[in-house]
This record gives structure tokens, sequence and C-alpha cells, in this order.
């Protein structure tokens, strides 16, 4: 009787020790959902409550189970705070297979460490994450961590679908607010996704979205904002780090910015001014002008990120940054608008974001938005766009970060939406110029100058570019750019950079030896040296996602060849031609006589977005490409 | 023994009578450096350290007891804007508060030439920030003011620390070029420490004893309550003044193929080796391999742990049960820590909770599972040893030092010979060791505490064979089948990086790293049975490698398997070639040629080596009716293949792909 007893009791405790939590068990999880998925959310609710202007408490609970390793981040037990964010409380448990608790991890075994990225030299965030280390696969993790915040600015973005490779059993977005604050929303990409709106009252918004499959990536997709689903929402009337402001217009909105985060951030000392006036001496034209400081900032200033309280929204003192010489994109950005001020050019502050993918700030929906800022000067009815955090761009240089998109321009009197420069199709060139011969034996040496504008511009000069770059560094890139010679030996690279027409030459002069694969009395070699396209366009199967070109191109190669004497001309490729919705290629090879060739090469590829269906025809159009670049010329030795 | 000194010797002062006169002082910037342009021997460089110098004295406080005070002066000249980096600065310090670590800058200048004047501009407070990076270390940061281009910045900074066992490190040789580097100690006759040198560059050495004199007062506490006795006392001791330095050192460049360029760098590194206090016997560190094996194996988290057994009994009572040949039951127990027991990522030579722990709670550092894994052989009845190593990316472990090693596997010896195993790595096998673990040599501890040394670098060659048969169409197309299987590292590294992958994707990336084939019954075997080599098994379809011009068609025989680029592209190569492991491949093909087409030519076969046995390369080709067979073997004997032997290598990759492009002409007949 007593042996009973006890190994009663001693079940009744394992089972509260290590509760089983039978609807975590992973045999529950259907098929279709650990399709392609490396962690599934069995439930992700997020209770948002909005109790006044200057409080925010989000609660969030998080059942994630790991399928495999590459699951992990997908449990997203991390959290920000800072001295107006407050982690009230945060903690894990973790389940086997079958549901059964295997650890509980309390908040002080996270892991707790400051934001400091490669970017930033100073923040004041600071992070707590979970550092767990599974001891099998699948196990489920169940997350809950509350936060407070009096920053109502930014009511966080709800994203049932955060990843790739993810799939999603239940997520659940509550957000109640008082009637009095302005609270609106917009969704975004619900259409392809089980999405129910299940509350929407002046007080209170409810979504639930189930059973979404996971996603897999795909080369060449929109940007993820553009195809997973989304809630953006704001305030009327919010907080940013101690600061009170209400907008319910982008007009009203830059109003306050300007009023309330720039105001007082612009004194610059009468001595700068002076030497502003100086600068400029008796220049008119107001974009000359502008030319003049931009270059002034450019060889003055430094990239150095700071970010502390408010600091992080509001820039530093332009007197300091004049002082200091260096800042962040705001600092640099109001510091180059105060010059400019000084020497009577108008130009804006503009919050935008900043990426190669390109974003816009939502034009219709007014809220805290955009990752970067950079300065807006009127050109008659046109706009300018400096880059203030760069040392190097060219004066209104734009592409491949903030160009083609919308940003919202803050001028004193309010701000507005404008759309920023699109480099067009055509413009992003590369034109070719350059000559090559082939020896008796093979060896291969050739000149040629390569001139590259727009888009193309960006990928060769400035920081992180090959005009950048470090000799050994510059040797490997051309050995990976003209991959296509083995053997390739530089023999001369120089560079012009052409800011005021913001055009960028290479002048290379190169020679390799057995270009021509030599047997049985004949040459073999590819009539095109220089330009092979290198774009990789990878078979997908069953590509389920549109696909997009987000930036075109122009190419455009002209090249005289010399054949070794010696040699007749057996075969030579024909011309070619393709035209399709996606661009444009065609080669041509002239006989100018029996040991002169001159080779000619146009690619013309557009911008463009199109569907799922037809990368397939994009890909064999670049594979055709790819061919006919390789086209081979055969000599035959005179006997 | 630190309180008893403090009681001694209360209060210090120092005197020194430095002579020496200083070749370079901060605030002594020239016109001249201003006005460089580029710097005289590498006018890539984007910023140079003009000059750099620092010294380390030991102090003492009544509260603190010793400590080292390392003072760092430095000159920086910014060419470049990319240089611009170096005008922010980091410095690390401990936040374990017995150590009682602290970091000031100081003198912190920039210098820029305007209109032919020096203008100065002074560091503020608002240009310094410290930062909690985690638990266990801070930093402090400093970003200097007015930085352009041409700009010479200066600054000192000074650390204080009681941590004495060794002094931090002194790298010589950076990514920028560095015109004179200096680095003296004043260590006093107490301790002694052992210092080392990496990199190739020959320091110039001196090292001076000098007599000091140190006053202090002596302080009697009296227990009957009178006030304490005070005396004024003076100590006597010697000073051991070394002093290093260098001048124009050229910037590291990264290479291909290094193990871990920190290897290479000039550097130096002190570490405690005897403490000897007056009136105490002196106390022993680290003076070679032997003893630095023994300090380790006695801490607590190390030798102790390895003797305990209980936790794991029965289990391994019940798992061995029937199993009685040495080789089944290393096998048994490697496999049940593997499966039992996650690494949790953290390398280290210590036990964090311990061995037990890590059992019962099926996770651990890396010296929780390799030492339980030892202990398991031990009581197992086999003669196991833990093996001190260092981590590829903790360097080569050159100099007998505590921290050299950074980590600990287990090895077996068996009348066959040493086996070496890591149970971290869950696709590892015996003596096939994670890449990681690779690193030149380690040290095998017996259970007695003497040590000897372990070869990890691997002997034995893995191989990877390719049979591939396919048909050339007449069209151009070719369709063909093909079978590999890899073996030992060969077969780890396939394991670790494909396993995980989703089977579409993986097929995606082979399909177009194979020149865009398309691959359709794909299978492969073993994938998880270790004792075996993993095997792929596929078809293909390849439209793309065919050329047909007039009525010939030209085709190299290996198709996508050939090498298509030298992975040796410098000219020039400073530092050895790390392969990791010895390997060799051997592919087979047989080729179908299209009905109406007879052979017209083939490349000639070949038979190539490097001379010294590092490598080498056969290509047998032949044809008879409408089949042509290739044979290619290619054999990379060593895992280490020194720099000067580059030029070779790079030639013999060249042949070797030259010949595996070469083309095998058919004819219409």
């Amino acid at each position: 009787m007593k042996f009973l007893l006890s190994s009663l009791i001693a079940f009744l405790f394992a089972t509260t020790i290590f509760a089983q939590k039978t609807e975590y068990s992973t045999l529950l999880i259907p098929d279709s959902l650990k399709q392609n998925a490396n962690a599934v959310v069995r439930l992700s609710q997020i209770d948002i409550v909005i109790s006044s202007q200057r409080s925010m408490n989000v609660k969030e609970k998080r059942i994630v189970t790991v399928l495999n390793e590459k699951g992990e981040r997908a449990i997203g037990a991390s959290e920000n705070y800072d001295k107006r964010r407050n982690i009230s409380s945060i903690q894990a448990t973790v389940y086997d297979n079958f549901g059964n608790e295997i650890k509980k991890i309390k908040r002080k075994d996270f892991k707790d460490q400051s934001c400091v990225d490669g970017g930033t030299l100073f923040s004041d965030g600071r992070v707590v994450y979970l550092d767990y280390t599974p001891i099998q696969y699948p196990y489920t993790v169940v997350y809950e961590c509350e936060v407070e915040t009096s920053t109502t600015a930014f009511v966080p973005s709800w994203f049932p679908l955060s990843n790739y490779y993810l799939s999603i059993e239940k997520s659940v977005l509550n957000v109640t607010y008082p009637e009095n604050l302005g609270f609106r929303k917009r969704e975004f990409n619900f259409s392809n996704f089980k999405i129910t709106k299940t509350v929407d009252t002046s007080t209170q918004l409810s979504y639930v979205a189930t059973s979404i499959t996971a996603q897999k990536y795909e080369d060449y997709s929109p940007g993820f904002v553009d195809l997973f689903p989304k809630v953006m929402m704001g305030l009327e009337f919010f907080n940013l780090e101690g600061v009170d402001g209400n907008a319910k217009t982008w007009e009203e909105f830059g109003k306050w910015w300007s009023d309330k985060i720039l105001v007082g951030t612009d004194e610059l000392s009468e001595e700068t001014r002076a030497k502003m006036k100086a600068l400029v001496g008796d220049e008119k034209d107001p974009i000359k002008k502008a030319k003049i400081i931009y270059k002034y900032v450019q060889e003055k200033s430094r990239y150095v990120a700071i970010s502390e309280g408010i600091g992080g929204w509001k820039p530093m003192l332009v007197k300091d940054v004049d002082r200091l010489g260096y800042g962040d994109c705001k600092a640099l950005s109001n510091y180059t608008k105060s010059l400019l001020n000084a020497v009577d050019v108008p130009s804006y502050y503009t919050k935008l974001y900043g990426s190669r993918d390109k974003q816009n700030i939502e034009s219709d929906f007014v809220s805290q938005q955009g990752n970067h800022i950079i300065l807006t000067i009127p050109n008659g009815k046109d706009y300018i766009f400096l880059e203030c955090t760069s040392q190097d761009d060219p004066f209104g240089y734009q592409a491949n970060f903030t160009d083609d998109r919308d940003v919202l321009v803050v001028k004193p009197e309010g701000g507005v939406i404008v759309r920023t420069k699109n480099y067009e199709n055509k413009d992003n060139s590369q034109i070719s110029k350059g000559n090559y011969s082939i020896a008796e034996n093979g060896d291969f040496s050739g000149k040629i100058a390569m001139v590259s504008e727009g888009s193309q511009y960006g990928q060769k000069s400035g920081v992180g570019s090959v005009e950048k770059m470090q000799p050994q560094e510059k040797e490997a890139y051309y050995k990976r750019f003209w991959g296509n010679i083995n053997n390739l030996k530089i023999d001369k690279i120089t560079f012009l950079n052409d800011k005021e027409k913001v055009s960028f030459t290479e002048n290379a002069e190169i020679s390799a030896v057995n270009y021509g694969a030599i047997s049985n009395n004949k040459m073999i070699f590819a009539v095109d040296a220089f330009n092979q396209n290198s774009e990789v366009v990878k078979r997908i199967r069953n590509r389920k996602n549109p696909f997009e070109i987000q930036r075109g191109y122009y190419d455009n190669d002209e090249i005289a060849i010399a054949l070794p004497t010696g040699f007749s001309i057996e075969s030579i490729p024909n011309n070619f031609e393709l035209n399709t919705k996606f661009g444009e290629y065609k080669t041509e090879i002239i006989k100018v006589d029996n040991t002169n060739l001159i080779y000619k090469r146009s690619i013309f590829i557009k911008k463009g977005l199109y569907k799922n269906t037809e990368y397939d025809d994009y890909r064999l159009f670049m594979e055709q490409i790819s061919r006919n670049d390789n086209a081979k010329i055969i000599l035959t030795k005179n006997l | 023994m630190k309180t008893y000194f403090k009681a001694l010797v209360l209060f210090f002062a120092f005197f020194y009578s430095n002579s020496n006169a200083q070749e370079f002082k901060l605030g002594k910037v020239s016109i001249a450096e201003l006005e460089e342009k580029e710097h005289p021997k590498d006018p890539s460089a984007a910023a140079a350290i003009l000059f750099k110098k620092g010294e380390v004295k030991f102090e003492y406080t009544s509260e603190y007891g010793f400590q080292v005070v390392t003072k760092v002066q430095t000159r920086i000249k910014i060419y470049k804007k990319e240089g611009y980096d170096l005008a922010n600065q980091s410095v690390p310090y401990h936040l374990e508060s017995s150590l009682n670590e602290k970091i000031a800058f100081s003198d912190a200048i920039t210098y820029n030439l305007v209109s032919g004047k020096i203008e100065k501009t002074k560091l503020k407070s608002d240009g310094e920030f410290v930062e909690k990076v985690n638990k266990y270390w801070g930093r402090k940061k400093i970003t200097m003011p007015n930085v352009k281009e041409g700009s010479v910045i200066e600054f000192e900074y000074t650390i204080k620390t009681g941590l004495i066992g060794s002094l931090r490190d002194w790298d010589f040789q950076l990514s920028i070029p560095v015109n004179y580097s200096e680095y003296t100690t004043y260590v006093p006759e107490y301790y002694t420490y052992k210092s080392n040198q990496t990199g190739g560059i020959v320091l110039k050495t001196t090292i001076e004893k000098n007599s000091r004199k140190v006053n202090y007062v002596y302080v009697q506490d009296n227990k009957d309550g009178t006030p304490p006795a005070r005396s004024n006392e003076e100590l006597n001791f010697i000073e051991t003044k070394t002093s290093y330095s260098v001048k124009d050192l050229p910037a590291i460049k990264e290479e291909a193929f290094v193990n871990n360029i920190h290897n290479y760098t000039t550097s130096i590194s002190n570490e405690l080796s005897v403490v000897n206090y007056p009136n105490t016997p002196p106390k022993y560190y680290s003076t070679d391999w032997e003893s630095v094996v023994k300090t380790i194996y006695d801490f607590d988290d190390f030798g102790p742990e390895l003797n305990k057994t209980g936790y794991f009994e029965a289990d391994v009572d019940k798992l061995l049960t029937g199993i009685n040949t040495s080789n089944e039951r290393i096998e048994a127990l490697f496999n049940y820590v593997k499966s039992n027991v996650k690494w949790d990522d953290y390398k280290g030579y210590s036990c964090n909770e311990g061995v037990k722990n890590a059992y019962k709670n099926k996770t651990g550092n890396c010296a929780e599972i390799n030492l339980m894994l030892t202990a398991m052989m031990r009581y197992a009845g086999l003669n196991a040893n833990p093996v001190l190593i260092s981590t590829r990316d903790n360097g080569i472990a050159f100099f007998p030092n505590r921290t050299a090693f950074n980590y600990v596997i287990a090895a077996v010896e068996t009348p066959e010979g040493m086996i070496l195993l890591d149970a971290t790595e869950k696709y590892s096998k015996p003596n096939i060791l994670p890449l990681r673990d690779l690193n030149w040599f380690g040290r095998l501890i017996r259970k007695d505490g003497t040590s000897t040394e372990i070869n990890l670098m691997p002997k034995t060659l893995s191989r990877k064979v390719v049979n591939m048969g396919f048909a050339i169409k007449s069209d151009g197309s070719i369709e063909g089948k093909t079978r590999s299987q890899y073996v030992d590292y060969e077969a780890l590294d396939f394991r670790i990086q494909h396993l995980l992958t989703n089977k579409d994707t993986y097929l995606e990336e082979l399909e177009n790293k194979n020149n865009k084939i398309e691959i359709s019954d794909y299978a492969r075997e073993n994938d998880l049975d270790l004792s075996k080599p993993i095997s792929e098994i596929f078809s293909f379809k390849d439209t793309k490698s065919v050329e047909i011009i007039n009525d010939k068609i030209y085709i190299s025989p290996l198709l996508f398997l050939a090498y298509k680029e030298n992975p040796f592209k410098q000219e020039v190569r400073e530092y050895p070639v790390d392969f990791g492991y010895p390997s060799v491949e051997k592919i087979n093909v047989s080729i179908e040629i299209p009905e109406g087409y007879v052979v017209e030519s083939l490349p000639a076969p070949i038979n190539i080596a490097t001379g010294e046995n590092v490598g080498s390369f056969v290509f047998n080709i032949a044809s008879s009716a409408n089949k042509i067979q290739t044979v290619v073997t290619s054999t990379i004997n060593e895992a280490i293949v020194p720099s000067d032997f580059y030029p070779v290598l790079k030639g013999f990759y060249q042949q070797m792909i030259d010949k595996q492009n070469e083309k095998i002409v058919l004819k219409k007949i």
C-alpha cells in the first residue's frame, strides 16, 4: 500500500513539473504546412493596447515548431529595449516532439546585448534574445513577451507571414485604442491569403490569418513588402520619444516634423555663413551654388551614426556637425541644408526608404515611415536629390539606393510626397570600344575602354566598387569580370571618374596565353572576349511569384579583332538578333579583310514586372544570349 | 599571496631613470606629415600608422594590489576617404568586477593643414562612448573630430587592469602600413612572462635590467586598539625592461585558401609563467607544453570533470551489453554521445555547467561533450584521453601557453593506432573531424597529467569517385547518368553542406552549378549511414555542352565535371595554401557518339606531377567503335602547401584545367 501511494505521488509530481501539452505535439501539424517549411508558427497572437497618446502596451505570444536548424530564426524570441521602451516580462518554454516540456527559460537566462552593428558607432538601444541549443528536431517554443512604451508614433505593423520557408497555422492581431486618437490602418497584399477581419470598430481592430503555407524564395522576385500580407497602423495623435505630435495628412506631418523635431537644430555660426558666402562668390545660379556647397560637405565630413534617445530621430545640432565634421544621414542632410540656406539656396529635409530594392513611402497612409534621410533642392518644376552621407557620389546621383520611389519632402509649410529620379533603361549604359589580336600560338592581347553611366556608373565608382579597391582585390575583380578568359593577365588598368558628366571610364590592357585553343592545325576561340553575358538566370521549378527587373540597362561594344597571319577563316559565327518583350540583343561581325574583323554587340534589357509564367521565357532569352556570346570562330593554319 | 604582499607594501613610489630620448612623441605633428599625399612605399594605402607605441608597467595601489597599466600612443595619417574608419577607434575591456579594468583616452587630437598652418581639433566628451556589449565585455569608443583626406590623428589610451595572467597582445602588423611600432614592458622581478612572437618579421629587441627603489609606508595594525604604527620603508628590486621595435611594415593582405590570417601576422603575446613574491616559494605557470597542459588538467573544470562517471554508468552499462570489441565500443559510445548531447556552439576546454548537467540537459559545450565521451570510453576499458587543440579561428597553437588552446577532443589508443573523435559534429566519424579541428597539432593528456603532441592533419586521401555515362545525340543534346561517391572528408563536407538543404533547392543548385543541366531520377545512398560513403545518383540532360560547327561536333569529355577556372588567380602568394585535407578525385566517363559520326581527334593523354609528391594528374582517353572512355585522376597529397610552392601549384592547376577542357572532335561521315 505504501509503495502504491509513493508511486502515485511521484506520478502527480512528474505531471506538474513536466507538463505535457498535447496541443504542442508536432504530430498535429497538417502535412500541407510542413511542405517547404523550416518552421511552423502554430500561433502568433499580438495584442496591442494603446491606452493614451503616451502609452502603448504590446503583448506577444508565439508558439513556433522548429522543424530543422534553418527554422530557428522563426522563433523570433528577441526584443529591443531602451530608456522609453521597457520589457515588463519575457519568457520561453521549450517542448519536445510530443508536447512534453523540456525547459523553461526566464528573463535572466536570455542574453542581453547592445544593439550596435557595423554601421553605428554608438546606440543606447539594447536587445534581449533567446539563445537556446536545440537537442532534437522538431521542437516547439512557446514565447511570451510584454513591452510598454510611451512612444506611440510606431504602432508595429502586422506581418502574419514574416519570412520565406515558414508556414502559419494561426496568426491573430488584436488592437484596442481610444476613440479620440485618430487610429487608422491599411491592408496590403491580402488577396492570396486566408485573412479575416473579425472586429473593426472605433476602438478595436482584429484579424485572424489561418493556414498559410510556406513560400519558397525565387530569384528576381519583387521585394518582400510587395508580396506578403501586411497591416500598417498609425495614430493621428502620437508621441515620439517624449514629443507629442498630431497629423492627419502628409502636409501636417511634415509641418510637425519641421516645427517640433527639426526646429532649433540648424543654427550656424556667422563665421561659417561668411565662409560659405565667400566660397560661392559671385555665383548666382542656385544649382551651381549647391554644387559648390555639396563638394564642400563631401570634403569636410564623414558618416558616423550615433543614436541616443530622441537623437535617434532628431538630427545633431548643425553647429556640432560643423565643429566635428561627422554625423549620420540626418545630421549631414540637415547640415548641408543650413549651409545652402547661408547662400540663399532653399532645400528640404527628406524621409525615405534607402535600399537597392525600391520601397515607397505610402503616399496615402500617414505614419512614421522611412529609414533614411536625403536632401531635396527645388530645380524649377523638378527636384534634385542629394545623398549627404556619401563623400564620393556626384551631385544629384541616386541610382541603386534612393532612385525611383516615393519620398516625403519636409517643407516648412508642410510635407509633400515626391517621386525621385528614375534611371531610365538606356541611361544605364556601358559603352565599350576596344581591340584585340590573336597571335599564331593563340596568345591574346587586347585593349579596351569601357564607359559606364547611369546605374552602371554606381556599380563601378564609389565605396565598395572597383574604383576603391586595393591592387590585389582589383586584380581578383578583373579576373572574375573576364572569367571567360583563362590565364588572364592585367597589364594596365586606369580609371577616369568624370563626376560632372557622371561617367566612369575603365581603360584596360590585358593579355592571356592560349586564348585560342589549337589542335590539329585549327585554332578555336570565342569572338566575344570582353563582354560575355554573366547574368545567371536560374532554372526554377514551378515558379509562383511574379518576377521583376528593377533597373534596365544597355551595353554596346565595338571591338576590332586582328587574326594571326598564316591562318585562314574556316568558320565564323553568323550575325544574330533577338527581340523580345524583355529587351533586345544583337551581334554582328564585319569582315574588313582576311585578318581583320569588327565585332559589334548590343544588349538592351528593360525594366519591368512580369508574370511568373514569363520567367522561363526570360531565362531562355538570357540563355540564347549566353550561347551566342560564346560563339566560336575556327581558323585553319595555311599549309 | 596578494594579501600578504599588500600588507608588506602598502604604498609605492616609482622613480624611473628614463634617459632614453624618445624619437616619437604625441603632439609633434610636422607639416611634412600633413602634406604627404600618399604612402611612400604603398601608394594604394588609404591610411598608415605613422607610429604606435605601447608601454606596459606595473603599478601598486593599496586598494587593488598590483595592476598592469598599458599605455598606447598612436599617430595615424589618413590619405583617402576609405581610411576614415581609422578615425573611429574602439578598445574592448573586461566587465568582470574583480579585475577592476578601466580605460581612459587622452590627448586625442586631429591635425589638419589649413592654408599652410596646422589646425588642431581636440576630441571632446561628445566623441567618447562607453558601450556594454554583453555580460563579459564592454567597449570604449572614440570618433575623432574634423577628419578629412590628409588629416593626421593622434590619441593615447591607458588600460588599467588587475588581470596579470597575460598581457594584451601587441600587433605590429595591421591591415594598413605601419611606419614604426614599438612595444616595451617593464616587469618587476616578482613576475616572469613568457613572450612569444608570431609572423616572420624580425623585431629589434633590447633587454635591460634596472634596479628600482620603491619607498612605501608600512602600516602595522595593532589588534589592541592603539593607533596603527607607521614606518617608512624602502624596497629594492630589479625590473626588466624589454623593448621591441620595428620600422616599415607592409599592410597585411587577405588571400584565398588561408587558414587564419592572424597566424602570419607579426605580433607579441606575453603570458605569466612564474610568480615569485618575497618570502614565498615561486609559483610556476606555463613555461613549456608539459606545464601548460598540467595547469589546464588541474583546473576544476577540466580534470575533475573527466573523473566523474556516476551520472552515466547505468546507461553505459546497458548500452555496452553484448558489445565486446574495442572498435564497436568506441563506435557505440561515440554515436551515443553524438545523438544524446547537442553542442551549444561554445568552444573552450573548460566545462561550463559540468558534464553531469550537460548529460542531464542533453546539451553542452565542447569540453562537456568530449570529456564526457573520454570518461565513458575509459569506463568501458578503453585507453582514452582528451586532446587539447586550437580551432582554426583561434589560430595555430605556436607557443606553449594556456590561451594557445581553445577546444578539446577525445583520442583512443588502439593496437591499430590512434583514433581521434569529436562528438560535437553529428556527421563526424572516428578520425574524421570537423574542419575547424584540423589545425596542425594538439596535445594529448594522459591520466597522470603528462602529455604528447598529436598531429591533427589528416594523412589519408579523402576520395571522390564519379562514374558517368552519356550518349551524344546528333542534334547536340546529351543524355546520361552519373553516380558520385564521397568518402571520408568528402563525405563529411557533403553531409554538412547538403543534408539540411531542401531537396528541390538542392537540385536547383546542382542544375545551375553544373551548366544548367536538367536532372531527373535523383537518389542518394547512405546519407545517414555514416559508416558508408555517401552516394548520389541521377540522370541528366545537357543541351549546352556540345558545339556543332559545320559538320563537326566539339565536346569536352568531362562535361560539367571539368574545372572551368583556376582557383589560384594571383601572381604571387604570401601565405601557405591550406586545402584542409589531402584528397583524390577519380572520374570515369563513358561516351557513346551519335550514329553517322566518327572520332576525328581526341585530346592527348597526359600524366603530370608537381614534384615533391604534392599533386598528380593523370588523364587517359581512348576510343573504340562508337565509344570513348576517359579516366581522370587528380590527387593532392598534402593538406598544407608552403607558399614557395605556389607557382608550381598554380601551373599544375592550369595544366589540369586546360586538359580537362580540351575538346574531342567528331566528324560526320
